[in-house]
């Protein structure tokens, strides 16, 4: 577990925040000094530098502590990922990790009924796994919002939403499959209502299950138009209150031949299916 | 005035932890106050505690798991504690020495083993008084019988709900000692209480059979399929998991009911939902109960012995359906998510309802009995009445019966071996 030792509480100041409808983040905590600084940085991959960072400024709030925003659009945006957020107690300090108070995200719970622009942002505060506050963020051009997985036996029927874009003649349900070398399998959705953004698409689970022997997992998105230049829109589920889907929305599996087959969500909230040959 | 709580793990996660917590912030304002932890096995408490509350554990497994006292079973800690295992020769002497130097004008023990030591460990001029956060009839005949000698020496004995009270004062024979009920506390709520509209159950506690939550997935089961918007979050993790997630595949409710976790503090989680939900078979206190209230929900629940009939006013701020009867359960569910303006109605009166569970009225409670107590301590030794002496008597013996029958009846089954 990682402590940050050399503070006076355990692990770190403690930072509140509260999401609002329009999709601001406020956060409010008690800081040394109001030249103190909140500090977001893109966590990097494995060994590479850390690049990105995106600084707030705080100001003296109404109960006297202090209080930054992040804005819905904050420019740059935020780019995907996982922002672990610091404390910078004033210029030139060593930066402390926050700790997470209260998350107030009662807003965002219902996030997924109202229609998002192009591009699709969202943010959301959550806790790491070592205790700390980190914002989730996703930058798309478009997005598909699950709505619901009804699975059988050997099909799952997937109801999504469109975000950001709108479904044009020829539009495609694209699997693809993770480490294929370009094996990609095509659906044709159903457009349900009338505004061009819902559909619907049944997958039959016989058709992912490798020949051999293996554990074999497909990315579904959507294909919005024809034509080779319709870039495909991962279907995932981004638009409420929940960071980590994967634990959390967990589907049946079923056997087919000598396949065990599930969809789930991944670490990114994106839907795959797993089809596992033992 | 030093007040001293006995506590057995203030690391660990827990309704007994939560609320000693509470109390003892709260007793901060006007009084010195410090928490002993029995056992610790962590760096930090998991709820964290206001500094002016001392923290001292007793204990530490992360060094002393292998030390050679704690092998050896704990013998002033009744081996009928359900904790029993836990505590040691160790923990026995470490618990006897802090209590033998303690500064503390007043003890306070929070569960049946600790209250054991505290009765007869305190130096005679500290006044005692324990807690019970679990219930009489609930603890075993031979727990009770250890229980009847010890707590005589108490100078009072807190339970949560006057209904487990009135069980000791019926059921013990504990003359001098004053029984009454101090209920659990809830912290007044940071956030704005929840609006009502949310399409959001939630539930919370340990995923253990006797929280019934399977009977509440199955309860909700026609709440979706009518309301397909509706969803059910349970909070908390533990042994039922697996069987639990089972079932929510099998109902078909994977988009509707989810078992969220572990979540802590759990206020930001209430206030995303509109009504609050337990199926329990057994609620000593009800602590979620009165945290979900205190967030402005209506709280769904079975009227299990004994908090929540002592905290919720059904068909006022919640309701109150049989134990194990699922369709009760439903039905009570989905009148709250059909009558949106009775739902938040309920809503609001629980806050106001709730309020009398906030620190300040069960500090005050908490004080005057401290007070009280310790003013006349003398005078209160000579109560007691004879017709009381008899029935509690007659408790005494059928558990002391029970307690000599399993005696015998475990001879004969190791003699059969």
């Amino acid at each position: 577990m990682n402590t940050n030792s050399g503070t006076a509480h355990a692990g770190g100041p403690r930072v509140d925040c509260t999401a609002d409808t329009d999709g601001r983040i406020a956060f409010a905590l008690e800081a040394p000094s109001i030249d103190a600084r909140l500090l977001l940085r893109l966590r990097p991959k494995k060994g590479q530098p850390e690049k990105v960072l995106h600084t707030l400024d705080l100001e003296l709030a109404e109960d006297g502590r202090h209080r930054a925003v992040l804005e819905p659009l904050p420019l740059p945006l935020l780019a995907e990922g996982r922002w672990d957020m610091y404390l910078v107690p004033e210029p030139g300090a060593p930066r402390q990790r926050l700790r997470p108070g209260l998350r107030d995200l009662r807003t965002l719970v219902s996030g997924h009924r109202h229609d998002r622009p192009s591009p699709v942002a969202v943010r959301i505060p959550y806790v790491t796994k070592d205790g700390h506050l980190a914002v989730r963020a996703w930058l798309r051009t478009a997005h598909a919002e699950v709505e619901g997985i009804d699975v059988t036996d050997r099909t799952m029927t997937v109801r999504a939403r469109l975000h950001g874009a709108t479904l044009a003649e020829g539009a495609a349900v694209r699997l693809r499959l993770r480490g294929g070398g370009g094996v990609v399998r095509r659906l044709e959705p159903l457009v349900t209502g009338d505004d061009g953004r819902g559909f619907s698409f049944t997958v039959e689970y016989g058709e992912l299950a490798a020949e051999d022997a293996g554990n074999r997992v497909w990315d579904l998105s959507v294909q919005a138009g024809s034509g080779e230049g319709a870039a495909p829109i991962r279907i995932g589920r981004l638009l409420d209150d929940i960071a980590d889907r994967k634990e959390i929305f967990v589907f049946p599996e079923a056997v087919v031949g000598n396949a065990v087959v599930r969809p789930y969500y991944t670490v990114d909230n994106d839907l795959s299916v797993l089809a596992d040959r033992t | 005035m030093k007040i001293s709580f006995l506590l057995h793990n203030a690391y660990g996660i827990g309704g007994t932890i939560t609320t000693t917590f509470n109390l003892a912030q709260a007793l901060a304002e006007r009084h010195e106050v410090e928490i002993v932890s029995a056992l610790r096995h962590r760096e930090h408490p998991n709820f964290t505690l206001d500094p002016r509350v001392a923290l001292t554990p007793l204990v530490d497994l992360r060094h002393e798991k292998e030390h050679p006292l704690h092998l050896r079973p704990a013998r002033v800690f009744p081996a009928a504690e359900y904790r029993h295992r836990q505590y040691s020769e160790l923990t026995d002497q470490r618990i006897g020495e802090a209590l033998a130097t303690t500064d503390a004008d007043v003890v306070i023990g929070t569960r049946p083993g600790l209250n054991v030591h505290l009765a007869l460990q305190a130096p005679d001029h500290v006044v005692r008084i324990g807690q019970e956060h679990l219930t009489l009839d609930n603890h075993s005949p031979r727990l009770r019988t250890a229980l009847r000698r010890a707590y005589r020496r108490l100078d009072a004995l807190t339970t949560v709900t006057e209904a487990d009270a009135a069980s000791y004062r019926r059921k013990m024979r504990l003359p001098g000692v004053r029984v009454e009920a101090l209920p659990n506390s809830v912290p007044d709520p940071a956030l704005p209480p929840a609006d009502g509209t949310a399409k959001i159950v939630v539930a919370a506690g340990r995923l253990v059979p006797v929280k019934r939550y399977d009977l509440l997935i199955e309860a909700f089961a026609p709440v979706a399929a009518a309301h397909p918007d509706w969803q059910l979050r349970i909070y908390g993790k533990g042994e039922e998991q697996d069987r639990l997630r089972q079932l929510i595949q099998r109902l078909g409710l994977c988009d509707n009911a989810f078992l969220m976790g572990a979540a802590s503090p759990m206020e930001a989680e209430w206030v995303k939902g509109s009504i609050g939900a337990t199926a329990a078979n057994f609620e000593p206190f009800g602590m979620t109960i009165v945290e979900a209230m205190r967030c402005g929900l209506p709280v769904v629940s079975t009227d299990c012995p004994y908090g929540p009939g002592e905290i919720i006013k059904d068909g006022i701020d919640g309701r109150l359906v049989p134990v194990g009867d699922r369709e009760a359960m439903s039905a009570a569910l989905l009148e709250l998510v059909r009558d949106d303006e009775r739902r938040r109605r309920m809503g609001r009166t629980a806050l106001e309802n709730a309020r009398r569970f906030g620190p300040v009225p069960v500090v005050e409670q908490a004080e005057r009995l401290i007070e009280e107590v310790t003013a006349g301590r003398s005078a209160a030794r000579e109560r007691g009445s004879i017709q009381h002496a008899l029935v509690s008597q007659g408790f005494a013996a059928r558990d002391a019966a029970y307690v000599a029958a399993s005696g015998a009846l475990r001879v004969v089954r190791r003699g059969r071996r």
